[in-house]
């Protein structure tokens, strides 16, 4: 192996490698570009944030975040005039500017119901999924291409397609803007997810941890619970990232399902509106607390990530 | 042996699973640019159908043996 | 180890354990596959047959006491007439085609560099892979704010690099310059799902390939076309057939974007059929448009899924 060749394909020359670090880090810095300009956005006073042309620097405010998470009442300066001083830092940024605190806005509930839908779903879809893929890696199940086609093309499904006798069926079980529903049809669309992944990392148990513990006496249930999933606990815990990014992620049947007690956050995002148009501080401030998690589970989730966007078929 | 001999007989190459398989892809291929090109209006009228006989062919065939 | 397992099987009651336990293979097996299938088939296949049954209707979701009329193939015979519908598809096309393409350019070429193994090769890596795990409505939702003609990043920096006036042109709201900012936008977005999936296809080739075309003495451009291209290639069918099929079916990031505006520019077949079943309410009508959607995606995932077996083999 040390004989290798300075232009050899296996170890590229180290022009080469700076050409392409070069041409990477930039490409990176471009796609991230946007990304940083909405954090910076979350932190702009909303005049900042819209001037013309845009600035990159200005002074820092976290007039957007107190926007998310409060509603305001524009007021006269005599009614204003009349109230008590203000308490905090943030009545104090919102006397500044004509205005009350009314009260909490929705986001804390939308984020709630994000996380509420988004857990609860992907729970349901990993233990399903989990017994399922055992049983496709390890038995002889009649049809098992076809089940797992089957299962597969599900997930295919356009979601505005099977929308509308969704939205029906749910109006008739009275589960439109529930959270039960919610779960349920994000349930129903990661089971897909979980048990193709899940079955790419249980055909990588061996087979004879699971026979040798059924020697000692184990029956087939017992070597499961004790032998094999303590050996899956890493795939198990890819896939359920993958189910919660999903959740979390989804737009097209919140949108269409939801409209107060369940909406998610990615329908709500939207629509918070300042005086005006949308509220881009506030929106950008929104947006950011939405990606964080994301970002955390993109770096956990690294070493899978492949296996997730392929349904388990390109594992390395 | 004899019966693996019959099955043979029973299906002819052309009959086997992979060209069949092909045909069935082509013809669901031929149905997607007939659905989404901007030349014929008749082209895309019979798109659905050409999709359709593919895919219900496609799933049939790849039943076939090998 | 095995103590969340061990608490599991405790909790289990023992009467109902041992009678499972006692359970042949066989029962296992359909015991753990049926809460799935039952699941797919209450929130996925019914749904699908009843919009079946739909299609065939004159049926309206907002007036669910009219009389319901079966009228046959109709539904079906408008939309493959409407060249509404048929210009919905080619602006589709248009997004698909584009969209893949740039996909495919810029994904291979970044996992081409990346395999140098440059220092850090790792952390631009996932800086690049940022985008596609985010949502892609709220996606959507921002880049409105990065296109707004004036105040909007993208045409400062455009007309920082060309001098163009930053407010002559309108990336969203243009009817020339919309489709390309939905493309653009889905590019931005999808290209690292390429690159994830070219990187991997240019792992999977051995280093004794490229050795002995060494000893050969193969130009680095033989090189690319006779193994790294063929070798890549299942994988690259891999990423070109999924990503068709997800664009074909897009709708949250364009939805937020331009909602298919301006007009009926970027109206791609996702949002005619939100606008025919949601907006107009023509539930039989759409559902028709919703099946042949269905079918299409569903033809292609038969298609997918060989080609997923093909790199499974690899």
């Amino acid at each position: 192996m040390s004989t290798v060749t300075a232009h050899s394909v296996a170890e590229p020359s180290s022009l080469s490698k700076t050409i392409g670090a070069i041409i990477v880090s930039a490409y990176a810095i471009v796609t991230i570009l946007p990304l940083a300009w909405i954090f910076l956005t979350g932190f702009k006073t909303p005049t900042d944030a819209i001037s013309y042309p845009p600035k990159i620097i200005s002074e820092p405010s976290l007039e957007g975040y107190v926007n998310l998470f409060t509603t305001r009442t524009r007021q006269t300066p005599d009614f204003l005039a009349s109230l008590p001083a203000p308490q905090t830092w943030y009545e104090r940024l919102v006397r500044s500017r004509n205005m009350v605190i009314a009260g909490p806005s929705k986001v804390v509930p939308r984020f709630v119901n994000s996380m509420v839908i988004g857990f609860g779903s992907t729970f349901l879809a990993v233990c399903l999924g989990t017994i399922a893929a055992y049983a496709f890696s390890r038995f002889r199940v009649p049809l098992a291409d076809d089940l797992l086609f089957f299962i597969l093309s599900t997930r295919m499904m356009p979601p505005i397609a099977v929308a509308i006798p969704i939205y029906l069926m749910f109006r008739n079980l009275g589960l439109t803007d529930t959270k039960l529903g919610m779960i349920l049809l994000y349930t129903a669309v990661n089971v897909s997810l979980a048990v193709w992944l899940l079955k790419g990392f249980m055909d990588e148990i061996p087979r004879e941890y699971e026979e040798a513990a059924m020697v000692d006496g184990y029956t087939r249930l017992q070597a499961f619970f004790k032998v094999v999933l303590p050996q899956a606990t890493t795939g198990i815990a890819a896939t359920a990232i993958f189910c919660l990014i999903f959740a979390w992620n989804e737009y097209a049947f919140a949108v269409l399902l939801t409209s107060g007690d369940a909406q998610t956050m990615p329908p709500f995002i939207p629509f918070i509106i300042g005086e005006g148009g949308q509220d881009w501080p506030a929106v950008a401030a929104a947006t950011t607390l939405f990606f964080l998690p994301i970002l955390l589970f993109t770096i956990l989730l690294r070493r899978h990530l492949l296996r997730g966007i392929t349904f388990g078929a390109v594992r390395k | 042996m004899s019966g693996q001999v019959g099955r043979v007989l029973q299906f002819p190459r052309w009959l086997r699973r992979g060209p069949c398989e092909t045909v069935a892809m082509t013809l669901i291929g031929l149905g997607v640019v007939m659905l989404m090109q901007p030349l014929s209006l008749d082209l895309y009228s019979y798109s659905f159908v050409t999709i359709l006989v593919g895919t219900l062919g496609f799933v049939i065939v790849s039943h076939f043996p090998d | 180890m095995s103590t969340l397992a061990e608490r599991a099987v405790a909790r289990t009651p023992r009467r109902l354990a041992s009678r499972l336990g006692g359970l042949s293979d066989r029962a296992i097996a359909w015991l753990f596959i049926t809460p799935s299938v039952l699941l797919l088939l209450a929130i996925n296949i019914f749904p699908l047959l009843w919009t079946i049954q739909l299609s065939f209707t004159n049926y309206r979701a907002n007036r669910p006491n009219a009389p319901l009329r079966y009228i046959g193939l109709d539904n079906y015979r408008d939309i493959l007439a409407d060249a509404d519908v048929w210009h919905a598809m080619q602006a589709t096309a248009h997004f698909v085609l584009w969209s893949i393409g740039l996909e495919m350019l810029l994904g291979f070429g970044l996992a081409l560099l990346i395999n140098r193994r440059f220092r850090g090769h790792s952390f631009w890596t996932t800086m690049i892979l940022l985008p596609m795990m985010l949502s892609p409505a709220v996606v959507g939702n921002f880049w409105t704010f990065l296109l707004q003609p004036q105040i909007g990043l993208f045409n400062s920096a455009v007309a920082f690099f060309t001098g163009a006036d930053p407010s002559s042109f309108q990336m969203i709201g243009d009817v020339a310059l919309a489709p390309w900012s939905i493309i653009m936008v889905d590019t931005w977005m999808w290209t690292p799902y390429v690159m994830l999936i070219c990187l991997a296809g240019l792992r999977s080739i051995p280093d004794y390939i490229y050795e002995a075309t060494e000893v050969d003495r193969a130009s680095p451009w033989r090189q690319f076309w006779s193994i790294t291209l063929p070798m890549v290639m299942p994988f690259l069918i891999l990423a070109i057939l999924f990503r068709a099929i997800e664009n074909f079916k897009m709708f949250d990031m364009v939805n937020l974007l331009t909602s298919g505006g301006p007009g009926s520019t970027t109206e791609v077949a996702s949002i005619t059929l939100k606008r025919e079943a949601f907006e107009k309410w023509r539930t039989g009508h759409s559902s028709a448009l919703a099946i042949i959607l269905f079918v299409t995606v569903f033809g292609a995932a038969n298609i997918y899924v060989r080609a997923l077996d093909r790199v499974k083999q690899r």
